[in-house]
């Protein structure tokens, strides 16, 4: 990763977002994408430190090499240069079989352990908001080794516990993934557009990693509808260089789709 | 007459239907409008190829909502555009594993349907879970056990799946019951008049749902000759005996994209999505105007293309070049006879 800092570059909070996220994926790995947020993090990994990187969509499409930002996980360009397409249940399948190494999934609301709903604002039966539903995220948290979680940081989007989970992270906390019968880690890291979060090992509990530039962990903290575990060691999270925002809005998204 | 839900995992019943199905090879092919008026009934569930806004047939889909056809039951794995259909007075409950346009948000004539009580959803899946009970169908097995939704509010929220121990581990897993549809409707890139279907890109459910729906209407953007088909039967997704119709449907995806030959009318689909069905009286508006005041895909195509100030074959260039440009798959090297084999003067008679 290139050292200049982009000190002097402006940026947006979701140009943060796609830079941080990115770096987490190490060449080599493969990466079961969901739609949205990950759709760019996932492109910018692979232009940046992980040329490798082996990208799955649920549409059937492994390891594209795709020119921009697909507009959809079946978007032609997730097979672009593909070597092989599957069909959706053998990706999934594949996943369940081990070739998943991490899951990249977006979402409306995120609990303390990691849970994440894609489904309902409020009552299931008397819903506020009616939301999308899983698509295959609840697939990809089910299987994949590993989870990252990206989206924008509201008290609301953080509560204490979901409306409804969708997607599994660590259900009502230690041990529960293991007895539901879920394969897989569970939920690994958490990008916001204020920082990266991660889980404490003991009691699967959202815990700050780092805070973005201009955040402090207070700031994190207001916008979480729960207690997050604030270690010592927190740092702040490094800013995007110069190389990073030239690759996302020059190669990644040159129509700018999604980072606006 | 039973529910859709109760024919839906009834794998007997389905087989009834199949048994009885003509194994001829008789030619197929008729316009959509006739396929949809015979093959769609009031109360049906309803199945589609490809990915919603990916090899969806849309054309189908408007066919059905000119016809004014009633009581559908969608299965939306995933659902985009034909989530609206509740509001045009055409479905009354439906599966649910995603419905929405990804990074381009919500649906909103499903949310208001869904918010007021007046769209029923019947169950929630994954798409991970759903296309396994549309595989064990295919496979011919009653049930699948799979590692998905476990855990999850969405065991909760579908009365049709369950979960178990695995008889040899004794570890939780999920049960999907194999899941049989009244009618799949797939759309191809190229059909033989007895409807063999070939596609580019991923098949996504298509080899599943064919063998799985009771009555299959193919849709293809170009009819071939079976001997083309049988020269390379690597890429067919749906073989003849299952289908019930053929019709050729230039454009059939439109305004979604067809892998290798149009992208997605991005224009149009996020001006529908974000402004017509914003609101009830938009949608209704918008129904009126574009499917209700249109009698073909080619006439809606060319409403679109006039709002924009085009000749319609402008139009639909400009969404080829968007394929070649930013999305081309190597059609040209896949296909038998190279290249795309779309014709303009077709569309611009047709169009016209």
């Amino acid at each position: 990763m290139n050292d200049v800092q982009a000190s002097e570059i402006q940026y947006t909070p979701r140009e943060l977002l796609a830079c941080v996220a990115s770096r987490l994926i190490e060449d080599g790995e493969s990466v079961f994408v969901g739609t949205g947020l990950p759709l760019v993090g996932a492109l910018m990994a692979q232009k940046m430190q992980a040329p490798n990187m082996m990208a799955i969509y649920e549409c059937g499409a492994v390891d594209p090499e795709p020119r921009v930002l697909p507009w959809s996980v079946a978007c032609s360009w997730t097979y672009h240069k593909a070597p092989i397409i599957l069909s959706m249940s053998s990706v999934f399948g594949h996943s369940r079989a081990g070739y998943s190494d991490v899951g990249f999934l977006g979402g409306a609301q995120i609990d303390m352990y990691g849970n994440i709903n894609a489904t309902v604002i409020g009552d299931y039966d008397h819903p506020k908001v009616r939301l999308t539903g899983s698509g295959g995220a609840n697939d990809i948290a089910s299987l994949c080794q590993k989870v990252i979680f990206m989206g924008l940081h509201l008290p609301e989007r953080f509560p204490e516990r979901v409306d409804y989970i969708t997607t599994p992270g660590f259900l009502d906390g230690p041990g529960a993934r293991e007895r539901a019968g879920l394969l897989g880690g569970g939920p690994w890291r958490v990008i916001s557009h204020l920082g990266v979060m991660g889980f404490d090992e003991k009691t699967c509990r959202m815990k700050v990693i780092s805070y973005h530039p201009g955040v402090t962990p207070e700031l994190v903290q207001q916008f979480t509808g729960f207690e997050l575990i604030v270690p010592g060691d927190v740092a702040e999270t490094p800013k995007p260089t110069v190389e990073e925002l030239r690759v996302l809005r020059e190669e990644v998204d040159p129509n700018q789709l999604f980072v606006f | 007459m039973s529910h859709a839900n109760d024919r839906l995992f009834d794998h007997q019943q389905a087989r009834e239907h199949k048994l009885k199905k003509s194994r001829m090879k008789t030619d197929k092919r008729m316009p959509l409008s006739d396929a949809i008026a015979e093959f769609v009934e009031d109360g049906d569930s309803l199945i589609e190829s490809g990915f919603a806004y990916v090899r969806g047939p849309m054309a189908a889909y408007w066919e059905i909502g000119r016809q004014k056809k009633k009581d559908l039951v969608g299965i939306f794995t995933p659902g985009g555009m034909n989530s609206a259909w509740h509001e045009f007075g055409g479905m009354e409950g439906c599966h649910v594993a995603y419905v929405g346009v990804e990074m381009r948000g919500l649906i909103s004539p499903f949310r208001r349907g869904v918010e007021a009580g007046t769209l029923k959803i019947y169950a929630e899946w994954s798409h991970g879970g759903l296309a396994l009970g549309l595989r064990a169908a295919e496979q011919g097995v009653n049930y699948l056990a799979c590692k998905s939704m476990l855990g999850t509010d969405i065991m909760k929220t579908n009365p049709y799946i369950k979960e178990a121990q695995d008889p040899w581990t004794g570890e939780p897993v999920c049960l999907v019951p194999a899941v049989y549809p009244d009618l799949a409707i797939i759309h191809v890139h190229h059909a033989d008049m007895y409807g063999n279907g070939r596609i580019w890109g991923p098949a996504v459910n298509d080899t599943a749902i064919a063998a799985a729906a009771r009555k299959v209407i193919v849709t293809c953007e170009r009819i071939v000759d079976t001997a083309d088909i049988r020269a390379n039967p690597y890429q067919v997704v749906v073989p003849h005996y299952v289908v019930d119709a053929v019709c050729e449907v230039p454009l059939g995806a439109w305004p979604g994209e067809m892998p290798g030959m149009y992208y997605f009318d991005r224009r149009l689909q996020e001006r529908i999505v974000r402004v017509d069905w914003k609101t009830a009286e938009g949608t209704k508006a918008w129904y009126e105007e574009y499917i209700l005041g249109t009698k073909d895909q080619f006439e809606m195509l060319s409403l679109a293309a006039e709002e924009e100030g085009m000749h319609p074959l402008q139009y639909v260039k400009e969404l080829e070049n968007l394929a070649c440009d930013s999305a081309f798959c190597g059609l040209g090297s896949w296909g038998v006879g190279g290249g795309r084999d779309w014709k303009y003067e077709e569309v611009a008679k047709r169009a016209i």
